[in-house]
Formats: structure tokens, sequence, C-alpha cells
């Protein structure tokens, strides 16, 4: 059995620290924004707390994105291995 | 000058809400072991020849550890742990849940404890378990202080360290 203490839950990926500084909000503005304490968004973005269904709805719509592009079970793709179809170590060498 | 006392209080009940999870855990162990310890050393006094001076002030001390812990619980905690839990975000109310639960779950372990350390002594080791006046009266003022902090304790300790606003 675990312990209430212990993560039983598997780590859920997002682009939240990206999104929120593209807009330029702080954690407090998106918090405020989406009905949470400014705590909560921290733990989301450090990936120590996977949002209900309903909280990665709401956030999609906040950000006018369709949830996947937020939250994935696999981790996002750098941005410039996206845009640029290559990641940046793959340059570096 | 003493500057604006409401925002200094501010400031410091702020500050009880950035303890460090370490910090939390002292706290909790100090509030949770201080007044049955107090009574314990009550109890361990009466038997022996240490000296009276020394009887006050480590009463003094162990009941001041629930005393004070109990209020930078309460600082920390504020009313997260509290039910239905009203203001709380999902998150908040996911670790209210699981603080109950490992309150629970100590709450049983203790009782178990206490149950099977108590047969041991009469079945096992044909001991005498008497509970007079005082050790009812310490019992059942320390599981009437203790109880009501146990949600609370639980949520202070699983809480993981706040992360800074930015």
């Amino acid at each position: 059995m675990a312990r209430p203490n212990e993560r039983v839950e598997p780590i859920l990926h997002n682009r939240l620290a990206v999104l929120r500084a593209e807009r330029g909000l702080s954690r407090q503005e998106l918090a405020d924004a989406l009905g949470v304490n400014y705590q909560t968004i921290g733990y989301l973005e450090r990936g120590e707390y996977n949002p209900s269904l309903e909280l990665a709805l709401r956030t999609a719509e906040h950000f006018g994105l369709p949830v996947e592009a937020i939250f994935s079970r696999r981790p996002f793709a750098p941005m410039s291995a996206q845009l640029y179809g290559s990641a940046p170590e793959a340059k570096a060498g | 000058m003493t500057g604006n006392p409401t925002r200094s209080v501010g400031r410091r009940i702020d500050r009880l809400s950035h303890l460090r999870q370490r910090t939390r855990r002292l706290i909790v162990v100090a509030t949770l072991v201080g007044l049955p310890a107090a009574y314990l050393w009550s109890s361990y006094w009466l038997t022996t020849s240490t000296p009276t001076i020394l009887w006050g002030p480590v009463t003094f001390l162990l009941f001041g550890a629930t005393l004070v812990g109990a209020f930078l619980l309460y600082g920390f905690v504020r009313r997260r742990a509290d039910l239905p839990g009203v203001g709380l975000d999902e998150r908040e109310r996911q670790l209210r849940d699981r603080a109950w639960i490992l309150a629970y779950q100590v709450l049983s372990a203790v009782v178990v404890g206490a149950i099977v350390v108590a047969g041991l002594q009469v079945f096992v080791f044909g001991n005498e378990i008497t509970l007079d006046a005082d050790a009812v009266n310490g019992l059942v003022l320390s599981v009437a202080v203790l109880l009501p902090l146990l949600p609370g304790a639980a949520l202070a300790w699983i809480e993981p360290d706040a992360i800074e606003e930015a």
C-alpha cells in the first residue's frame, strides 16, 4: 500500500513555465486566472502535481490552446527541435 | 519608531507559511511529544529523588514545546487542514485528504501499539497496570490536546517546501 506522502501517479509533463514566460505572467497572475493557489502553479511547473482534468481543460482554455499542447504523458521536445527540426546538442556537435 | 504592528504580524505569519519541511517536522515531533513527555517526567519525578528545583523548568519546557509547537503549526497550516476546506484548490484538498489519512494511520498505530504493550505487560510479563487519577488525567488531557492537532501536524509533515512566487 502506498504511504500518504508517497507519489503514486506517473509524472505528467507540461509547458506551463514556457507559456507563462511567453505571456509575461507571474505565478500569482496565472493562479488568479485559474482560481488556484500560486503554489499549485509552482508544483505543476515542477511536475510535482498532476492537475485534474477540469484544471487541465481550464488551463488550456485560458491559454487558448488544445490541452495536449500544454500537458503530455511524454516529455515535450525542445522548442528549438520543434522549430528547426534538430536538437541543440546535435548542432553543437 | 517601531513600524506598523499589523504589518509586522503579517510578515511573521508569512514567514511561518514558508517554514522548511525539515523545520516543520521537528516542530511536529516537539509538539506531539512535549505534553505526554511532561506527564511521564512528572510521574518519574515522583518516584525518584530528583531535586524539586529541576521539576519546574523541565515540565515548563516540555509543556512549552507543545504550546509553542501548536501555535507554530497553526500559523503554518491555518485552516488548510479543516473540513470541508472552503477556499482550498484541488491540490490543497488532495494534500489535506492525505494528511487526514496519515493522521488516522498514526492514531491507529498508537492505539494498537498501546494495546499490544499493555497486553504484553499483563499477559506475558505478569505485571499489573494500575491507572490512578493522575495517569488518567494525563492521558485524557494529552488525547484532548493532541488529537485535534493531528491532521494539521500531518499536513505540516507531508507538505513539500513552498515555491517562491515568481
